[in-house]
C-alpha cells in the first residue's frame, strides 16, 4: 500500500469517527487504527507497541504529524481542560477521491470500526485495545479471566471487572466482524 | 584520595558533574568514540561553527535528565494522586536506583550513532537496524555489563536500554507506567532533555540564536500530571510528563525554537545537499554499500576515517567515490531544482516525488536526487497544572502552541551542469508533472 492509499483510508476512517460522534483526539484515531489493522485486517503498515492508553503506534504518530503539515488534516482547538480534536480538510477528500478501488476494497471495515469505537471516550478505548492486545499476545482460546488479569498486569489502573467486561466485549465484537466484513 | 565527583566544563550547562561509576561510562570506548562523530554531520560546511560531536552532547543530556529526575520526583512536586498511579516516586531505594538508570541512560543514549550522525542511516543499514538498535546491542555489550554490575546497586541493562530509546524503539520490552515516564525524561517528544540539549547547543555553535529558550525556568516547572480528559471522557487519564503553569511560557518557547531550528538549520537545502553527497559516496566506499551492524567494526568506524577516505578520493579521480568526495571538498554541490509549497501540495500531495521522477527521467539518475522528511514538531499537547489546581491540555490554554506548524523538508536537487536546462524544462511542464495521478497510475 502506497502513502496516499494509507491517507485515504486513515482520513477516511477519521470521518467515519466523526460521523458517529467521536472526539477524535489522537488518542480515539490510534485505537480505531489498531482495531482496524489488527482485527480488520487493515493493511495500514503501523507498528503498536503497549504504551499510552494501551496500544500506540509511533508510525502513525508521525504520520499524523506528517498529515498536519501536508494540510491534509487539521487541528481543533478545544476549550480546557479537553486536549483537542483532528478534523479532515478538504485535501483529505481529495485525496479519498483519487483511491476509490482501495476505499471500495476496506470501506465496510472502515465503517464497522468506526461504528463500534466512534461513540467510546478514551478511558474505554485504552481498556478495549487493551484487551485486543492481550488476546492477541496470548494462546489461542485463553480463557477470558486470564486475559482479564493479564491487562491487569499491563494497566495497574484497570479495574479487574472491567478487564472482564473489555474482552468479553472484544469477543463478541471479533465474531461480529468475522461474519459481517 | 580518589575524586568522587568529576567536574566537566561545558559551554551550555557550565560545570557537567559526574561520579566515578558515570567516569567510567565516560571512559568506555563506545563513549569515547563520540568525541569522533559530529553532531550535526557535514553543517559545518553551512555553518562553520558546528563542529561540536555527540560526545559533549551526551555528557549535557545526562546533566539535564539528572536535573529533571530531581524535579518530578522531588516530594514536593508530587500529588497524593501521582504517588498513588505511580507508587515507585515515593519509594527512596527505587527512587536512588533509577536516578542512577536516567543519568547512565542518558549519557548511552547516541553510542549507537553512525559517522556523521544521522546522514546516512537510513539507507546504508541493513533492512530493521537502526542507530538506536546498535545503542541497544551496545547498552548489552560484554564492555559495557562490566560497568553495569560494578555499580551499587547492579543497574540492570535492560533498565538502561529502556529509558535510552524508549518504549518507540524497544517495542520487545514492555514499559510500566513509570518506566515511560522516566524514558519521556529523555525522548519526550515536547520537552525530553535530548532534545533540550541539542536545540541550545546546536544553536550556541551554528550561530543561530532561535534555538534559545529559558530551560532553567521549563525544568523547574515540571511535573509528573496525569493527562487531561478529552471530551466525552471526564477520567483523567495516565500520568505524563507536564508543566506548571509558569512554565508554559517557556515550553512554548522551546517548541518555537525547534521549529526554528528545524526551518533555519536541519532543513537547510544545502547541509542537506551535502548529506546526500555523503550518502552516495559511502554507498560506493563501504564493503557491500552498508555500515556493519557488528559491534567492534562500529566502533571502529568514525567521522574521521570516513573523512580521510573522501579527501583520498577527492584528489584522485581513479579512486572509488571520487565524483561524490570531489563535490563535499569542492563545495560543489548540487542546487535546488524544487522545493515543497503548499499550493503545489493542495494538487498533488506526492508533488515532490512527481517532479523527482520526471527530472530523473528526462536528465538521468546520476543528475537528479530526492530529499524528503515528512514532518518535525507543530503544535504539542502535554498536560499543564493550573494555578487553581486544575490539569488541562497545553492545547487548550495556550495561545501559540496551536500556531506552531510541523516543519517539512522535500526538496529535489539537480547537478550544476544540469541546473539551467532543468530548471527551464520544469517551468515548461510544472503543470502536467504536478497534475494528481490516478489510483493506478501511483
Amino acid at each position: 500500500m502506497n502513502r496516499i492509499q494509507r491517507l485515504a483510508i486513515i482520513t477516511r476512517l477519521m470521518d467515519c469517527l466523526d460521523e458517529k460522534g467521536s472526539w477524535c483526539g489522537e488518542t480515539h484515531i490510534q485505537k480505531a487504527a489498531y482495531f482496524l489493522q489488527e482485527l480488520l485486517r487493515v493493511p495500514i503498515g503501523c507498528q503498536f507497541v503497549l504504551y499510552k492508553y494501551g496500544p500506540f503506534s509511533f508510525d502513525l504518530r508521525d504520520e499524523l504529524t506528517a498529515m498536519r503539515a501536508d494540510g491534509v488534516v487539521q487541528l481543533c482547538l478545544q476549550p480546557p481542560p479537553y486536549g483537542p480534536s483532528l478534523r479532515t480538510t478538504e485535501l483529505a477528500k481529495r485525496i479519498q477521491g483519487q483511491c476509490p478501488k482501495t476505499l471500495d476494497k476496506y470501506g465496510e471495515k472502515i465503517a464497522f470500526a468506526a461504528d463500534r469505537l466512534g461513540n467510546k471516550g478514551v478511558s474505554e478505548l485504552e481498556r478495549l485495545a487493551t484487551a485486543l492486545y492481550v488476546t492477541r499476545e496470548a494462546e489461542h482460546g485463553a480463557s477470558v479471566d486470564d486475559r482479564a488479569a493479564r491487562i491487569r498486569q499491563v494497566k495497574p489502573h484497570v479495574p479487574i471487572d472491567q478487564a472482564r467486561e473489555s474482552v468479553e466485549w472484544l469477543d463478541k465484537i471479533a465474531e461480529e466482524a468475522d461474519q459481517a466484513v | 584520595m580518589a575524586k568522587v565527583v568529576h567536574e566537566i566544563r561545558d559551554p551550555i550547562h557550565v560545570f557537567i558533574r559526574l561520579d566515578s561509576d558515570e567516569r567510567r561510562v565516560l571512559d568506555s570506548s563506545p563513549f569515547q568514540r563520540l568525541r569522533h562523530i559530529h553532531q550535526l554531520g557535514l553543517t559545518s560546511l553551512v555553518y562553520p561553527g558546528a563542529t561540536h560531536r555527540r560526545f559533549e552532547h551526551s555528557l549535557g543530556v545526562m546533566e539535564l535528565a539528572g536535573r529533571v529526575f530531581d524535579v518530578i520526583t522531588h516530594p514536593d512536586a508530587v500529588t497524593d494522586e501521582i504517588r498513588q498511579l505511580v507508587p515507585e516516586v515515593a519509594k527512596e531505594n527505587e527512587r536512588q536506583y533509577w536516578r542512577r538508570v536516567i543519568r547512565m541512560a542518558a549519557l548511552c543514549h547516541d553510542i549507537g550513532h553512525l559517522p556523521f550522525s544521522h546522514a546516512a542511516e537510513k539507507e546504508l543499514l541493513p533492512a530493521e537496524w537502526d542507530h538506536e538498535r546498535l545503542t541497544c546491542a551496545l547498552i548489552e555489550s560484554q564492555e559495557m555489563k562490566e560497568i553495569w554490575q560494578n555499580v551499587t546497586p547492579p543497574l540492570r541493562p535492560a533498565d538502561i536500554v529502556k529509558l535510552a530509546v524508549g518504549p518507540g524503539k524497544a517495542p520487545d520490552l514492555n514499559f510500566s507506567v513509570w518506566e515511560g515516564i522516566l524514558s519521556e525524561i529523555i525522548t519526550n517528544d515536547a520537552f525530553g532533555v535530548d532534545r533540550m540539549d541539542y536545540l541550545l547547543r546546536d544553536s550556541c555553535h551554528t550561530g543561530v540564536a532561535y534555538g534559545k529558550f529559558d530551560h532553567y525556568r521549563l525544568i523547574d516547572t515540571l511535573r509528573i500530571l496525569p493527562s487531561p480528559p478529552t471530551g466525552g471522557d471526564e477520567e483523567p487519564g495516565e500520568p505524563a510528563l507536564g508543566v506548571e503553569e509558569g512554565g508554559l511560557h517557556s515550553a512554548e518557547a522551546l517548541l518555537l525554537a525547534r521549529y526554528f531550528m528545524f526551518s533555519q538549520v536541519y532543513f537547510h537545502p544545502i547541509r542537506r545537499a551535502y548529506d546526500i553527497h555523503l550518502k552516495d559516496f559511502l554507498a560506493m566506499w563501504l564493503p557491500g554499500g552498508r555500515f556493519q551492524t557488528d559491534l567492534n567494526r562500529h566502533l571502529q568506524t568514525t567521522d574521521n576515517e570516513v573523512m580521510a577516505a573522501i579527501l583520498d578520493a577527492a584528489r584522485d579521480p581513479r579512486r572509488t567515490g571520487h565524483e561524490h568526495a570531489r563535490r563535499i571538498v569542492s563545495h560543489e554541490h548540487f542546487r535546488v531544482l524544487y522545493a515543497r509549497n503548499p499550493e503545489d501540495l493542495a494538487k498533488n500531495i506526492e508533488a515532490g516525488e512527481a517532479v523527482y521522477k520526471s527530472a530523473k527521467d528526462q536528465f538521468g539518475a546520476e543528475h537528479v536526487r530526492h530529499d524528503k522528511s515528512p514532518g518535525e514538531g507543530g503544535a504539542s499537547d502535554f498536560p499543564v497544572r493550573l494555578k487553581d489546581g486544575r490539569v488541562v491540555s497545553s492545547l487548550s490554554v495556550s495561545d501559540v502552541l496551536g500556531k506552531i506548524p510541523a516543519a517539512a523538508f522535500e526538496c529535489v536537487f539537480v547537478s550544476r551542469e544540469r541546473e539551467a536546462d532543468a530548471k527551464k524544462w520544469l517551468q515548461k511542464n510544472r503543470e502536467k508533472i504536478l497534475s494528481a495521478p490516478k489510483e493506478d497510475e501511483v
